[in-house]
C-alpha cells in the first residue's frame, strides 16, 4: 500500500480499520506502523471520527413504536390439523345428506296389499249411505 | 451466503410472534438511526422505520434468501423511503421540515453539552447532499462493510468512497468550531 491509498482509503472509512475493506486492513496496519506521517493522518481522521460520534447522542426508540409494529406483524394461521379435522367434518356431513337421498330412492315402492288399509278407513262411509 | 435473519423472517412470515419481536428487537433501532440521519427529524423517523417493518411483514412469508442479506435489504428500503421524504420536502418547502424542536426540560450542563454537539453534528449530517449522507450514515454510523453500503445505494465501491470522501471533507469543514469545543474541553454550559 503506497501513501496515496492510504491517504484516499483514511478520507473515505475514517481512522477505525475496521471500517475499512477487510482486504486492506492488515496492509494498513503495518503501514502506520513503519511511516511517521501515516500515523499523523490518522490521529486527524480520528478527531473526525470523534466529532461524528457525539452525533450519536439521541433519543432510544419508543416502547410506543415498538409495539405498533409488533401489532401488524403476520398473525399464525389454524394449525393444519385443525382444517384437516373441519374438512373431514364437512366431507362427513355431504356423505350424510347423500346416504339420505340416496336411501330414500332406495326404499322399496309400497305394496297394493296396503289398501285394506284405506279400506279400513273408508267402510263406516259405505254404512252410512246404505242408510 | 448465510443469512443470520434468514430463519426469524421465515418464522416471522408465518406468525410466530417471538421472531417477529427479535427482528424488531435486532432491527428497529437501525431502522430508526439511519432514518433519523437521514431526515433529523425523530418523529419523521419513526413513521419511517415503521414502513419498512410493514414492508418486512409483507415480505416476511415470501422471503427466499439469495444475493442480498435481509438486513441490507431493509436498510435499502429504509434509504429509498427517506429519499422519498425528502423529495416531498424539497416539493413543499417547508420551513419547518426537518428541525428538531429543542427539549424543554432543564438539563444537567453534561447533557445539555452533549445534546448541543449531537444536534450541530446532525445538522452539519442534514446539510450534506443526501446520497453523501446516506454513505456516511452507513459506514460511520451502522458500521456497515463498504460492500453492504454500496449494495444498498446501488452504487460501485469506487463511488462510494468518492461520497464518503467527499461528506466527510465537508463534515470537517462544518464543524470546525465544534471539535475546537470537543477537543478543547467542555466550556459555555448555561
Amino acid at each position: 500500500m503506497d501513501r496515496q491509498r492510504f491517504a484516499e482509503l483514511l478520507d473515505a472509512y475514517g481512522a477505525d480499520f475496521r471500517r475499512w475493506p477487510a482486504g486492506v486492513r492488515a496492509s494498513a496496519s503495518a503501514f502506520v506502523a513503519e511511516d511517521a506521517e501515516a500515523a499523523t493522518l490518522v490521529a486527524d481522521a480520528h478527531e473526525l471520527d470523534l466529532l461524528l460520534d457525539a452525533g450519536r447522542h439521541e433519543a432510544p426508540v419508543s416502547p410506543d413504536l415498538t409495539a405498533r409494529i409488533l401489532a401488524s406483524a403476520p398473525r399464525a394461521q389454524p394449525p393444519a390439523f385443525d382444517r384437516r379435522a373441519m374438512f373431514a367434518l364437512a366431507a362427513c356431513a355431504v356423505f350424510g345428506v347423500l346416504l339420505g337421498y340416496g336411501g330414500g330412492l332406495l326404499a322399496p315402492i309400497p305394496s297394493e296389499d296396503d289398501t285394506y288399509f284405506t279400506m279400513a278407513f273408508e267402510a263406516p262411509m259405505a254404512f252410512e249411505d246404505e242408510g | 451466503m448465510i443469512d443470520p435473519d434468514a430463519e426469524l423472517v421465515r418464522n416471522a412470515g408465518a406468525g410466530d410472534a417471538r421472531a417477529a419481536e427479535a427482528l424488531v428487537r435486532r432491527h428497529l433501532p437501525k431502522m430508526v438511526g439511519v432514518a433519523r440521519r437521514m431526515l433529523n427529524d425523530g418523529a419523521e423517523a419513526e413513521d419511517v422505520a415503521q414502513e419498512v417493518f410493514l414492508r418486512v411483514w409483507r415480505e416476511a412469508p415470501r422471503w427466499k434468501p439469495g444475493q442480498a442479506k435481509f438486513e441490507t435489504w431493509m436498510h435499502r428500503v429504509a434509504i429509498n423511503l427517506c429519499y422519498d421524504r425528502l423529495r416531498r420536502r424539497r416539493e413543499k418547502t417547508d420551513p419547518d421540515a426537518g428541525v428538531m424542536v429543542a427539549d424543554p426540560r432543564p438539563l444537567a450542563s453534561e447533557e445539555w453539552l452533549a445534546r448541543q454537539r449531537a444536534a450541530k453534528v446532525n445538522g452539519a449530517l442534514a446539510a450534506l447532499p443526501e446520497r453523501q449522507r446516506a454513505a456516511i450514515a452507513l459506514v460511520h454510523f451502522d458500521e456497515m462493510s463498504n460492500i453492504a453500503a454500496a449494495e444498498i445505494l446501488e452504487i460501485s465501491v469506487e463511488a462510494l468512497e468518492s461520497l464518503l470522501s467527499r461528506g466527510r471533507r465537508a463534515l470537517k469543514a462544518a464543524l470546525a468550531d465544534v471539535a475546537q469545543d470537543l477537543m478543547g474541553g467542555a466550556e459555555g454550559a448555561p
